[in-house]
This record gives C-alpha cells, structure tokens and sequence, in this order.
C-alpha cells in the first residue's frame, strides 16, 4: 500500500508529459465540439453550400460570400446594432451592477435575499421573461401599455418603434443580466483582505476613495474578465433579439446572429451565413486573445 | 431570528416565481402565430399505438412522421382520423407521429445527416426544391400515378411540388388570402360587405374614425408572416400576370406595377388601414381582437378558421363571421381572384425503407374523405387541394367547417378559371420570398419600393438559375 502510494506520488511529480497526456480528453472534446465545427464553418464559407446539399460536392466560389456580406446594408446594420450592444453592454450594466454591489457589502444580513431577487430574472429562462414583456407589458390590449392606452394614454411599444426598438430589446436584456454581475462583483468585492480597509479607514479615506484605491484593485482581475466575457457574448447575442423582435421592425434590431441564422435557415445560403459567422468568431477570438495577453502581462510569474 | 425570516421569505420568492413560469410558459408560446405553417408551441407529445398486432401477433413495422407541435385536442383528432386508420387499414406497418414543437429544424438536421422519419414535413414547396435536388426526397411519380393525385389536385399547387418535372411532394392543404368579416360590427355601423376596394377603403376611414382597428392583422413573434400584405398586394394591384411574368423572368421585380402594389401596401399601412398595433399583436391576439369586435375585418388567409375556432362557442355565434377574397385593387385584375397557397407539404424520405406503405399514409391525407372528417373537427387547416369541392359532404360539420368548405369552393370556382395569384412562400423561391419578407423596410422608410425590388430581382436572378422557382401554370388576366 505504502508503495502504491509512492507510485502515484512520482507519476503526479513525473515528467510533463504524463501530465499532457491528462489534457487529451478535453482537447479530444474541443477538437470534435468546437475545432471540426469551425473548420467546416471555415470550409463552408467559401462555398454557395445551401445547408443541405451533400458535403462532398461542396461548389468553392472564392470570396465572393465575403464580397457580398459587406455590401449588404442589412449585414452592416447588423455589425453596426452589435458594436452598439457591445458599449451598451460594456457601460450601463456593469456600473448598475457595480453600483448595487458597492451598496450589498454594506447590508450582511439582507445582502443573501437581495441577490436571490436580483438573479431571479438570470436564472428564469429567456423565452419566459420575453413573454413577461412580450404579453404582460407591452401588449397594447391586455398588458401594461394596453391599460395604459385605456386611461388615455398615447404610449407605443417601444419595440415596434424603429429608434428605440434596440436600446429597449438591449434594456430587456440588461434587466435579466444584471443581477448576476452583482452578484459575481460582490462575490470580489468580499474577498478584498479587511486589513487593507481598515488601515485605509483609520488614514480617512472616504468611501471612494476606499472603492478606488482598495476596493477596486482587489478585483480588478474579476473586472476585467467580465467585460472581456461581455464582449464576447455580446457578439453572439440572439435569444433575447429573436424572441423580442426577430431582428425587427425593418432589421431596426438585427444582429450578426440573427442574420446568419435567416440566411441559413430561411433564405438556405448557409455559405453566407459561415462567413458572417466568422466575422462574430473572429471579434471573439480577438476578445478572447486581448484577455489572454492582459492576463499574461499581469502574471507575475 | 431576522435570519429565519429573510430565508423563508426568499424560500417563498423562488416558490412563487417558480410556479408563475410554469403557468405562463404554456398559452404564450413564441410561435403561435406561424400563419403558414401553423407551428404552435406545445410540449413535444409523441403519439404510439400498440407495437403489436393484436389479431396476427406479428410485430408491425413502424412508419414514422414528424409533424408541428399540435395541441393535444389536435393530436386526439389526427389520432382518430390518420393514425387508427391507417393502422386498421392493415396489419403489416404501424403510422407513429412525432409532435414536434422544432420540427422545421429537425428535419433539416435529420435529412443533412441521412436520417429523419419516413414521411417528411415541409414548410411549403420552397423547402421541397433544396432537399430534393440534394437527393434527400423520394420521388413520388410512382404513387401520383398509382393514387391518381395529378387528377385529384389543384394543378397550380401540385406543380409546385414538382422538381425538374418529377413529383417530391404533396401538399397537405391549401388556403387563400383575404378578409374575415365580423357581421354585428359592421351591422352596428350599417356598412355592407364590401364589393370593391373602394368600399373597403370607406369602410377603414369610418372605422377609423369610430376608434376601431379597420383591419386587424398581428406579426408578433413571426415577423415571416409579413409575406402576407405583398403577396397579396402583388395579386390584387399588380395582377397575377404581372406576378407570373416575374416568376418566369420575362419581367424585372422592380416594374412600375410591382413598384405600384409595393407603394399600396405602404399607403395601407401609413393610413393605419393594416392594423396600427401589427407589430405588437399576435395572431391570436389579434383573432381574439376581432371576436371581440374590435375591427369589422381581420386580414389573413382561410386557415385561419382554426385559429377562430378556438374563439367560438357554438355554430350560432360562428354565423357572425365570414370571409371574402380582398377585392381586385385596380381595373384589369381579375376579380374575385384568390391568392392560393400550400400550407406545408409531406415527401417521402429518400432513405426510408418503407416507402409504399408512406405513400398509403400520404393517400389518405389527400383524400376527400379524410378532408371531411378532419374539418369537422378541426376546420380551417385540412383543407385538401382538391380541384373539386362540389361532392364534399358538409352535413357532419359546424358553421365554420361550412364556411370553410364554402370558400374552397370559390377557391376551386376561381381556379378553374385560372384566376389564382401567387403567395411567396409556396410559388417563390426561399431567397426571393426571404426578402419579401422585409416590406416593414419600406413602411418604416428605411427604403423605397423600387429599392426593395431590386433586391428581389438580385436574389431571384441567382435563385432562377439554379432552378430553384417551382413549375407554374400561367393565370388568366
């Protein structure tokens, strides 16, 4: 028994191979869920490929897929609502999230029922707080708007209205997200060592320059990755998009995703819809190399 | 103490909140108001029979059909009308029906991977034209011989199931543009059922003016259904010809009388004609609008009588409603002229091993009498192509049931003349219908008509010659 021991001890302390060898199953995982996938999308990009015709007689038609997205107004309305998404996203959640974080670590004993009600809307599934809006607010007869219109009132649904259909789909989806960047921000903010802020206290720091000087450093990391991880999901936003409005009205709220998921299961060009799909995995591997590089530069080691 | 309290309380939040998502993920569902394909969001149900055959004891071999996500009444219906006939009809294979709610996508995955149920669901021809030149359909020229479906079927709908002239498909019922009508709001207002576009269009201004939707209509939560209003449009302003000599490329899109019936439908919307409230109205809302007399007329197509069902209580109160062909927008169009349609349509998988006994289950679907049983029970959706409507016996069947028979008839009538117009998902190819779709673009003004077109004409240029526009039977003008 001692002897097995020691056995496993030297494997685990071994030459780093064995330890790759660990790694195999998870690259095998990558290589079949996400690796074959891309390289088919890749493939298929160059192709005039309709989604169903047979693999092997793939039509290569160079770049014209590519040519063809980027004269598209609606591809680059779409490019265009993302980037939008994207500073929404990159401004109005994290400092509401920052803001009630700041505000929980004050209240410990009510801060465990506050962050239950704020993840209630992130763990209920999509489709269920769309129809909260869908059929409870906004229905101009039975809804909230619909009383409203009873008493008088000349409101219009936000999402049928060109100009604003966007930030209110991007509101919708604030809504339900939110409350779990609280949640993440204060799980951070509580591991910022008391020491730190009692010596800042008893040198008369006000609360913020306590947030700012101390605070925040401790989770700057935390910070950064989530807005990395913002912009990333921020490019393949779809559900909440398609369950409000499908990208309507007049592709007012089109996204990348939306679009190749029109083009592919709609109008069956599924080499278009690749190439736009490689424009939202090239920004996500951009998000994703910029992290990667941040991260490095602040490793100590 | 305080701690107890704050957990119950949160205990009681997630209970609470648990229990009303259950509640209202079901009559809510994101696509009940698919108007061309009818797919309402139910839970996946799979409905079996026995595995055996009791009499013989052998085991049967299964023929198996994926189909929408009906509601469970619907499946009771299709059970006792489609499956248990079939199953007693012999006792060699046994029919089993998956529900499903994704079916569309399924179906595209399973044929993709060579697999899928024996008979295949459509969404309407322009999904049959890819599958089949992929090879992935059966052809059904055997059985359209041998079942007589040529002589049976509208010619104009069956032709569009054809690819490279060979038979792939059979549509599962057809349904025509137009207007339901609600008899006591328009008796209140003493306005007559209107004969002419003129008469409609006084009928909207004084409902209007009476603080009434003129013509209620919902998009929400499939936005494709926009389809609609050009189609329509195109028949009734530019002329079935018109449209017809586009399908056939012997004219542009972008032709003043498309560019015309383009700028109708957007007048028709600027002047709040087509419901104000389109975007923000399902279907079945709108439907429950109209019951409610909220508009004298709800515009959609025939197939809409099982969405009124469901908003109808006995035969005394569906004699309120009615439906009539949207009358001809300009002199020249044929009128009345109805702007057929195929609601979906069902091929035979090409890898299927039980292809005959497929297209047994595909006959009794095209038959007069299976169309009777179903729409006296289910109206408005089994409304088989038939050329002829003449012998169906409506003696089992409620008003609606009536009323639907009624309108095939006109259908049938109108057809014979060859006054038929095209609607985009079952005569366009995908691409073209795709960008009919975006009409909204020139009612918000973030395009012109002419603009819309020339897209049309882009996508059609590619689409027709891949061969991908469905055989067409010329219409009289």
């Amino acid at each position: 028994m001692p002897k097995q021991k020691q056995k496993t001890t030297t494997q685990l302390r071994g030459p780093k191979r064995s330890v790759g060898y660990l790694v195999l199953p998870a690259l095998g995982l990558s290589a079949l869920a996400v690796f074959l996938p891309m390289l088919l999308t890749i493939i298929v990009s160059f192709t005039d490929w309709n989604g169903v015709a047979n693999l092997k007689e793939l039509n290569f038609i160079g770049l014209r897929n590519f040519t063809e997205i980027f004269a598209d107004e609606v591809f680059i309305k779409a490019f265009v609502n993302n980037v939008l998404w994207t500073t929404i996203y990159l401004s109005i959640p994290v400092c509401i999230a920052l803001f009630a974080a700041v505000l929980l670590l004050g209240r410990k004993n009510a801060r465990i029922a506050y962050q239950i009600l704020f993840l209630i809307p992130y763990v209920l599934a999509p489709a269920i707080n769309a129809m909260v809006w869908l059929y409870i607010i906004f229905n101009p007869v039975s809804g909230v708007w619909g009383f409203l219109k009873k008493l008088g009132m000349n409101v219009i649904n936000p999402l049928s209205n060109q100009s604003i259909a966007l930030y209110t789909v991007a509101g919708i989806d604030i809504w339900h997200y939110w409350g779990y960047l609280t949640v993440v921000y204060l799980a951070a903010l509580r591991q910022t060592p008391q020491d730190q802020i009692e010596a800042a206290q008893v040198m008369g720091c006000n609360a913020l320059q306590i947030f700012w000087y101390v605070y925040f450093p401790n989770i700057k990391a935390t910070f950064r990755l989530m807005l990395i991880m913002i912009m990333i999901t921020s490019f393949k936003s779809f559900d909440y998009v398609w369950l409000l409005t499908q990208g309507g009205p007049a592709h007012a709220t089109e996204m990348l995703g939306t679009y190749a998921y029109k083009l592919s299961y709609s109008m069956f060009q599924t080499g278009k819809a690749s190439a736009v799909s490689l424009v939202m995995g090239a920004f996500g591997l951009a998000m994703s190399s910029l992290y990667t590089a941040l991260s490095r530069k602040e490793d100590p080691s | 103490m305080k701690k107890k309290f704050i957990a119950l309380l949160t205990a009681l939040i997630l209970v609470v909140s648990a229990a009303g998502c259950g509640n209202s993920a079901q009559p809510t569902a994101p696509e009940e108001n698919k108007t061309e394909s009818e797919k309402e969001e139910t839970e996946t149900a799979e409905t079996e029979t026995a595995d055996t055959d009791l009499q013989s004891g052998t085991e049967r071999t299964e023929v198996t059909m994926w189909f929408w996500g009906a509601a469970p009444w619907q499946q009771e219906i299709l059970q006792k009308n489609l499956i248990d006939v079939f199953n007693s009809s012999q006792n060699e294979y046994e029919l089993v029906v998956e529900f499903r709610s994704s079916v569309d996508d399924d179906i595209s995955v399973a044929l993709s991977a060579g697999e899928g149920p024996d008979i295949v669901y459509g969404s309407g021809p322009a999904f049959v034209t890819p599958y089949a030149e992929a090879g992935k359909l059966a052809s059904l020229d055997e059985y359209a011989g041998q079942y007589g479906w040529e002589d049976l079927l509208q010619t104009p709908l069956y032709n569009t199931c054809k690819v490279d002239d060979s038979l792939y498909a059979v549509p599962i019922a057809m349904f025509c543009s137009g207007l339901f009508y609600n008899k006591e709001v328009l008796d209140e207002h003493n306005w007559q059922i209107p004969g002419s576009v003129d008469e409609l269009t006084a009928i909207c201004d004084e409902a209007l003016e009476a603080d009434l939707y003129p013509i209620l209509y919902g998009v929400k939560g499939w936005l494709p259904a926009l389809e609609e209003v050009p189609s329509l449009f195109f028949t009734q302003w530019a002329g079935p010809s018109a449209v017809y000599e586009c399908l056939t490329n012997q004219q542009k899109w972008n032709n003043p009388k498309m560019v015309e019936a383009v700028n109708a439908t957007n007048e028709w919307y600027q002047k709040k004609y087509l419901c104000s409230d389109l975007f923000d109205l399902s279907s079945s809302e709108a439907m429950q609008l109209f019951v409610d007399g909220g508009a004298p007329f709800l515009f959609g197509s025939s197939s809409g009588y099982q969405r009124l069902a469901g908003f109808i209580e006995n035969d005394e109160q569906a004699a309120k409603f009615g439906f009539i062909p949207f009358p001809s927008g300009r002199e020249g169009v044929p009128d009345p002229v109805y702007t057929l349609a195929i609601n979906a349509t069902l091929s035979i998988n090409a890898a299927s091993e039980n292809k005959d006994a497929a297209a047994a289950v595909l006959n009794i679907i095209e038959s007069q009498d299976f169309m009777e049983k179903m729409t006296a029970q289910w109206p408005g959706y089994w409304m088989t192509a038939l050329k002829d409507y003449s012998t169906v016996n409506t003696d089992g069947m409620g008003e609606l049931g009536k009323q639907c028979v009624e309108v095939m008839r006109g259908v049938c009538d109108a057809a014979a003349e060859s006054k038929f117009g095209f609607y985009s998902s079952t005569f366009y190819p995908a691409a073209t219908a795709s960008v009919m779709q975006n009409i909204d673009t020139v009612w918000y003004g973030t395009s012109t008509a002419e603009e819309l077109l020339d897209k049309m004409d882009a996508e059609f240029a590619k689409e027709y010659a891949n061969g991908s526009v469905p055989e067409l039977v010329q219409p009289a003008e």
